[in-house]
C-alpha cells in the first residue's frame, strides 16, 4: 500500500475517531452506572469501525440514519462531545436539546437524520432521503445504518424494493453484531442475510466489520458509484458488541460466554488492531498514539464535567418544538 | 486519584442494590474488570467489576447491606492505604422507617358535631417540647360547623405532634402526645405523609424517578350536602335542587330562589325557560329581617344534675338521664309542651314534653324539628363554644372549674332578648338544685 | 361561481400546488396513470410525469416511511392512501416517526408531508374499507387533522395542507367525491382553525364534522319548520381546533350536539363536548350531545350499515329533547 500525506491524515483521524467513540462509551457508561444518567442506553463499544469506516467515506452532506446504539454513528458523523454528554443528561444545550436522549442523539447539521429507538424504524426515512436526491437531482447518499435484528422487520423489504425499482443512491448497513437484543442472532435470521437483498437485485457485501481500512475502502466505491445511480447497496458488516444489549444487562452468560466476549476483545479489537498497523506502518509512533489517547481522554472528561455542570432546558419548553409554525402548542 | 466503586443502576426500575458477597477484601490487589461483589437486584444475583486497577479500599457496605444506587461504596486506590475520603455509607438496614413515638398520654382529634367524621387543626396553640398544663389550650380545630379550641386535658410536654395545620384528622385519631417528661426525642409528622418521618434530603441526583414520588395530597373535606338523586326526575322538597347551570347562574345573579319553584311544584329540572315561571310568581312576604344571633354563658360552680339523676332513678324509676335534661329544658322554657332534642355522645335524642310529670315525657322520631336543643358536652374537652344560631336555639352544657359552664346560643328571631337570659337564668338554676325546683 | 366535485377540486389544488413547488410530489398505490380508484388524480401524471406522481408497490409502511424521510430531507410528499382504514399499517411511520420528528430533534427537524386518505361509511365496504379513524391520529400530539365538508374546503385547506411545515392527515369522505360545491376560479387558502359557522342561529348548536356538517344542515332545515333555529359549524380541522368560536357559539345557544362520523367511544365527539363543558359549564342548559357512528364495526348489508351513522331525523329528535328540557338518559 502506498502512503501519501493525504492519507496519512485520513488513517489519523480514522484511528482518532475511533478512539473517540471509545472513550465517549466509556464515559457514557460509568455516567449511567453512577445514577447521574436517566434512562436508557446501548453501548456502541466494539463496533468503532462500522461507523468510522462507512462515516469517514462520507461527505457532510451526505446523510445517515442511525439506531438505538447510536452515539458511534453521531460521534463518526462528525458531532461534539460536550453537545452530546449535554443531550445524554437532558440538558438545555444537547443536540436536542434534552427532548431525544441516548436514544434520539443526533447532529443534524452534519447530515443525521436521527436515531431511532424503534428496530428498524429509519429505514423508510433512509429511502425516503435517497429519494429526495434523486428527485431533485442532488448527488448525496445516505447510509442506513441498522442490525442484524432490524432485519426482521417487514419494512426493510418494502423499502429495499422500491429502492432498487427507482435506483435510490441508499446504502443498507448492517451492523451484524451476533446478537438480536438478547438472543442470537442465528436463532432469529434463517438463510442469509445478504440474501436478502439479492433477492431484489441490491448487490451485497459481507465484509469484516473489525478491520476499519477494509470497511472504508469498500464504502468508498459503493458511494461513489450510488453517485453514479449504480445504487442502492447492501453492506453485512460482522462485528461485536462488546457490552450486553444496555448498560444493565450484566448477567449474560445465559446467551453468550465470557470467553466469547474475551476473545473478541482481546484479539479482534478494530482499535487494538489499526494502532499496531499504524505502528507497524510508520505512520505514528506508541508515544504519538499515546498522546492522541490521553488528549481525547480529557476531552471526554471535559465535555462530561461542562454536561454535569449544565443548566436543564427550562419547563417551559415543554410544548416547543410540537409543531413548526406553534411556539407553545399548549398555550 | 483513586478511582469510586459505585452501586450499579442495572435494572430498569432499580433504586437499591443488596450486596450478596464481597469478592475482594479490604487491601486486595485488583485489576480493572475483576469481580469485586456481587449484588442483587430485583431481577438477579450479578457480579459487579473494578473499574480500574489498584486496591481495593475504604469498603463502606457489608454483604447483606442495601444501597442506594449511585453510592459510592469503596474505592479503587493506588495504594493498599485507606484514604479515608469516603463517608460512611447509610447502608438502609430496613425496618428504619418506624421510628417510636415518645411515650405519653395521646391526644385524639375530638368528636364534636353530631356528624362529624374529622377536624381540620386550624392552628397549634404549643410547639414541640413546650410545657404544657391541664387547662392549656392546646390546639383549635374546625368541624364543619365551627372553630373551636381544645385544652391540653393533662400536664407535661409536647412530645409529639402527629397533623399539620390546615390538615384533616379522623375523629378518634391520636394527634398529639403529651410525655411527663421532657421528651429527648420529640416527633413532628404530618397525615399526609401516611405519619412516616419525614425523610431527610436525598442528595441532587438525575431525575430519574421523581415523578414517581409526588406526595399524596391531602384528603379533600368532604362535601356536606348528600349527593343528588339524579335518577330521579321529580325530587322532592327539601332535598337538592335539579336545574342546569346556566338556569343556576341566571337565578343567582337575578336573586332568584329556585326553592320556590319547588314549592311551587313546578317539574324537574329547571331549565332557563323556567326562570320566567318563577319571575311571574307572586312576590312572598319579605322573610322576618335579618336576625343577629344571640350567645350568653352561665358558669355554675356546682352541677347538681348527677345527684338529682341518681335520686330520679332510685325513687321514681326514671332511667334516661337525657330525658331528665330534657325535662329540665323544657321546664325552664315555660311552654305547655316541648320538643327537646338532647346530643351526647354523638347521639340525638329527641323528646316530646308536656307540662307535668317527668314521667310523661316520651322519646319521639328523630328527624321531629326540635324547639330547643341541648348539648351535653360535659364528657369531651371543649371548654368554650361559639357555634353560631341553628335552626332552633341550642343550649350546650360543658364542664368548667368543678362545675358546669352553660352557653346559649339562637338566632335573634328565635327568642327575644329578655326570654333569653330568663331562659338561661332559669335552666342554670335547675341545673345547679334540681330537686329544689321540682319540690 | 362555478361549481365543482369535490374530487376536481382535490385534483386542482394538487395541480396548483405541485406546479407552484418542485419539491411536491405524490405517492402512493395507483396513483399515476390509474389516477386512484376514485379516479380523482386522473391527468397528473400527464403534466408532472412519472418523477413526481410515483406508483408505489402495495407497500404502505414503505411508502409512508419513504414519504417522511423524503420530507425531512427537503421535499414535501403527498402520501395517498387507499382507503382510511389502511392508516393501521402506517401507525409506526405517521405516530412515531412523522409527528415526533419536530420535537424530538428540539425543534432542528421537520417532516412536511400530507397524508392524503379517506373515510366514510354507507359505501357498502364492510368493516374494513368503511372506517372514519381521524381521532386516532387527532390524539398523537404533532399531527395536524383536516376534515374538508364540501369541494370548497377540500380545495382551501389542501393547498394549506401542502405548504404547512408539520405533518398534516387530511380525511375526504369517500361518498362526497362526486358532490358538487361552488368554488372559485382564483387561487384561495384556507386557514387551519378557523371553524366556518355555517348558519346562525340562536336556539341550539350543531357541530358537524365532514359529511357531518351535511347532515347538521339538514337536521337545522327540519327544526327551522318547528320554530327552532339552529347553528351549524364545521371546525374544518379539529388539529388545530378552532375552540373560540366553538365556545362562543355553546355561550350563545346555551345548548349544543356534536356530530361525527368516527366511533362515539373516546372520540372527537367526546372531545369537542369535553371541552365545552369545560369552558362554557355555567352557560349551558342542558347536558352537551354526542352523536358519533355507532360503536360498531361497520355492517355490509345496508339494512345494517345506515343506522350505524348520524342522521338529520336522529340529530333533530335529540335538538327537539334538549329544547324541551327533557331529562336526558335519565334512568
Amino acid at each position: 500500500m502506498v502512503k501519501t500525506k493525504t492519507n496519512t491524515e485520513d488513517y489519523l483521524r480514522m484511528y482518532r475517531q475511533m478512539m473517540r467513540i471509545r472513550s465517549f462509551e466509556d464515559n457514557a457508561n460509568q455516567l449511567y452506572l453512577s445514577a447521574k444518567m436517566p434512562g436508557l442506553t446501548h453501548m456502541y463499544s466494539g463496533e468503532e469501525a462500522v461507523a468510522v469506516g462507512i462515516c469517514e467515506a462520507l461527505k457532510v452532506t451526505d446523510k445517515i440514519t442511525s439506531t438505538h446504539r447510536g452515539h458511534g454513528h453521531c460521534v463518526a458523523k462528525g458531532a461534539n462531545f460536550k453537545e452530546m454528554f449535554c443531550e445524554l443528561l437532558g440538558k438545555e444545550q444537547g443536540y436536542c436539546r434534552g427532548k431525544g436522549g441516548s436514544m434520539h442523539i443526533a447532529d443534524q447539521s452534519n447530515g443525521n437524520l436521527g436515531a431511532n429507538a424503534i428496530v428498524g424504524g429509519s429505514m423508510g426515512i433512509a429511502t425516503g432521503s435517497a429519494f429526495t436526491a434523486k428527485l431533485l437531482g442532488k448527488d448525496d447518499v445516505t447510509v442506513c445504518f441498522f442490525g442484524d435484528g432490524a432485519t426482521a422487520q417487514g419494512l426493510m423489504y418494502e423499502v429495499m424494493n422500491m429502492a432498487a425499482l427507482w435506483n435510490l443512491p441508499v446504502i443498507y448497513a448492517c451492523e451484524n453484531n451476533g446478537y438480536s437484543e438478547y438472543t442470537k442472532t442465528e436463532e432469529i435470521a434463517a438463510g442469509s442475510i445478504t440474501a436478502r437483498a439479492e433477492a431484489f437485485g441490491i448487490e451485497a457485501h459481507q465484509i469484516d466489520g473489525q478491520d476499519v481500512l477494509a470497511v472504508n475502502e469498500l464504502t468508498q466505491k459503493l458511494v461513489a458509484r450510488a453517485r453514479k445511480g449504480e445504487g442502492p447497496f447492501f453492506m453485512e458488516l460482522m462485528t461485536y458488541r462488546y457490552h450486553g444489549h444496555h448498560v444493565g444487562d450484566i448477567n449474560r452468560e445465559y446467551y453468550r460466554s465470557k470467553e466469547e466476549e474475551k476473545e473478541w476483545k482481546e484479539n479482534r479489537d478494530p482499535i487494538i488492531k489499526f494502532r499496531s498497523w499504524l505502528v507497524e506502518q510508520g505512520i505514528a509512533s506508541e508515544d504519538e498514539i499515546e498522546a492522541m489517547n490521553a488528549e481525547i481522554k480529557k476531552d471526554a472528561e471535559e465535555a462530561v464535567a461542562y454536561a454535569e455542570a449544565a443548566p436543564y432546558p427550562d419547563q417551559s419548553e415543554v410544548d416547543m418544538h410540537v409543531f413548526t409554525d406553534v411556539k407553545h402548542a399548549l398555550a | 486519584m483513586p478511582h469510586e466503586v459505585i452501586m450499579p443502576a442495572l435494572g430498569m426500575t432499580q433504586d437499591t442494590g443488596k450486596i450478596v458477597s464481597w469478592l475482594k477484601s479490604t487491601g486486595d490487589p485488583v485489576k480493572a474488570g475483576d469481580a469485586l461483589f456481587e449484588v442483587e437486584t430485583d431481577k438477579a444475583v450479578m457480579e459487579v467489576e473494578s473499574p480500574a486497577a489498584g486496591y481495593l479500599t475504604d469498603v463502606q457496605a457489608e454483604a447483606g447491606a442495601d444501597v442506594p444506587v449511585g453510592q459510592v461504596i469503596a474505592l479503587v486506590s493506588e495504594t493498599a492505604e485507606s484514604s479515608d475520603t469516603v463517608e460512611k455509607a447509610t447502608a438502609d438496614t430496613g425496618g428504619g422507617d418506624e421510628t417510636l413515638l415518645p411515650k405519653g398520654k395521646a391526644v385524639i382529634m375530638p368528636a364534636l358535631g353530631m356528624a362529624q367524621d374529622t377536624g381540620v387543626i386550624v392552628a397549634w396553640h404549643k410547639g414541640l417540647g413546650d410545657q404544657v398544663a391541664a387547662g392549656d389550650i392546646l390546639f383549635e380545630v374546625e368541624t364543619d360547623k365551627a372553630t373551636m379550641e381544645v385544652e391540653a386535658g393533662v400536664d407535661g410536654f409536647v412530645a409529639a405532634l402527629l397533623a399539620e395545620v390546615s390538615e384533616e384528622a379522623p375523629v378518634g385519631d391520636t394527634i398529639a402526645i403529651i410525655s411527663a417528661e421532657a421528651p429527648t426525642h420529640p416527633v413532628q409528622r404530618s397525615i399526609s405523609d401516611g405519619g412516616a418521618p419525614k425523610p431527610a434530603a436525598t442528595p441532587d441526583s438525575a431525575p430519574k424517578a421523581e415523578a414517581k414520588k409526588v406526595p399524596k395530597p391531602a384528603p379533600a373535606p368532604k362535601p356536606g350536602g348528600k349527593a343528588p338523586a339524579v335518577n330521579s326526575p321529580i325530587k322532592p322538597s327539601g332535598g337538592s335542587i335539579l336545574a342546569s347551570p346556566k338556569a343556576r347562574r341566571l337565578a343567582l345573579e337575578q336573586g332568584l330562589d329556585l326553592n320556590r319553584l319547588v314549592k311551587a311544584g313546578h317539574p324537574q329540572p329547571f331549565h332557563v325557560a323556567d326562570l320566567e315561571v318563577l319571575k311571574a310568581m307572586p312576590v312572598q312576604a319579605v322573610e322576618a329581617a335579618v336576625s343577629h344571633s344571640r350567645r350568653l354563658t352561665a358558669n355554675l360552680l356546682t352541677d347538681g344534675f348527677a345527684e338529682f339523676a341518681e335520686w330520679a332513678a332510685e325513687n321514681a324509676n326514671l332511667n334516661d338521664a337525657s330525658a331528665l335534661l330534657a325535662g329540665l329544658v323544657a321546664a325552664s322554657l315555660g311552654h305547655d309542651k316541648a320538643t327537646i332534642a338532647v346530643e351526647s355522645f354523638g347521639q340525638s335524642r329527641v323528646y316530646n314534653v308536656p307540662v307535668g310529670a317527668f314521667s310523661n315525657i316520651t322519646k319521639t322520631e328523630e328527624d321531629t324539628a326540635p324547639d330547643l336543643i341541648l348539648r351535653d358536652l360535659r364528657m369531651s374537652r371543649v371548654s368554650t363554644v361559639r357555634l353560631g344560631a341553628e335552626n332552633a336555639p341550642v343550649l350546650t352544657l360543658t364542664t368548667a372549674k368543678g362545675g358546669v359552664c352553660i352557653t346559649l346560643e339562637c338566632a335573634g328571631h328565635h327568642l327575644s332578648a329578655s326570654k333569653s337570659v330568663s331562659l338561661l337564668s332559669e335552666f342554670a338554676s335547675r341545673m345547679e338544685q334540681p330537686l329544689r325546683h321540682l319540690l | 361561481m362555478r361549481e365543482i366535485t369535490l374530487s376536481q377540486a382535490v385534483n386542482e389544488a394538487l395541480a396548483e400546488e405541485m406546479r407552484r413547488d418542485e419539491t411536491v410530489f405524490i405517492i402512493g398505490e395507483d396513483v399515476a396513470e390509474a389516477g386512484t380508484p376514485f379516479k380523482i388524480l386522473s391527468g397528473l401524471v400527464e403534466e408532472f410525469g412519472t418523477d413526481r406522481v410515483v406508483d408505489t408497490p402495495i407497500s404502505e409502511p414503505g411508502f409512508m416511511g419513504l414519504a417522511v424521510g423524503a420530507a425531512m430531507t427537503g421535499t414535501r410528499p403527498v402520501v395517498d392512501l387507499m382507503f382510511g382504514d389502511f392508516i393501521y399499517l402506517i401507525m409506526d411511520q405517521l405516530c412515531n416517526q412523522a409527528a415526533k420528528t419536530h420535537y424530538m430533534s428540539g425543534g432542528k427537524m421537520s417532516a412536511p408531508l400530507v397524508l392524503r386518505t379517506n373515510m366514510g361509511a354507507t359505501r357498502r365496504s364492510a368493516a374494513q374499507h368503511s372506517q372514519s379513524l381521524h381521532a386516532l391520529v387527532a390524539h398523537i400530539p404533532g399531527l395536524k387533522v383536516a376534515m374538508p365538508s364540501s369541494a370548497y374546503e377540500a380545495k382551501g385547506l389542501m393547498k394549506t395542507a401542502i405548504r404547512d411545515n408539520n405533518p398534516v392527515v387530511i380525511f375526504e369522505d369517500k361518498l362526497m367525491y362526486n358532490d358538487k360545491a361552488p368554488v372559485p376560479d382564483e387561487e384561495f387558502l384556507i386557514p387551519f382553525g378557523e371553524a366556518n359557522v355555517k348558519r346562525a342561529g340562536s336556539d341550539i348548536t350543531l357541530i358537524g364534522t365532514s359529511s357531518m356538517v351535511q347532515v347538521c344542515e339538514a337536521a337545522a332545515e327540519i327544526l327551522a319548520k318547528e320554530g327552532i333555529e339552529a347553528e351549524v359549524i364545521d371546525p374544518r380541522t379539529i388539529v388545530p381546533l378552532d375552540e373560540e368560536t366553538l365556545i362562543a357559539s355553546a355561550k350563545k345557544t346555551s345548548r349544543v350536539i356534536v356530530v361525527d362520523e368516527g366511533h362515539q367511544s373516546y372520540g372527537i365527539t367526546g372531545e369537542i363536548a369535553g371541552r365545552i363543558n369545560e369552558k362554557a359549564f355555567y352557560h349551558l342548559d342542558a347536558p352537551v350531545l354526542r352523536m358519533g357512528a355507532m360503536d360498531v364495526p361497520v355492517p355490509f348489508s345496508p339494512a345494517l350499515e345506515d343506522i350505524t351513522v348520524p342522521t338529520p331525523e336522529g340529530v333533530a329528535e335529540n335538538a327537539r329533547k334538549l329544547m324541551s328540557g327533557e331529562m336526558i338518559h335519565a334512568a
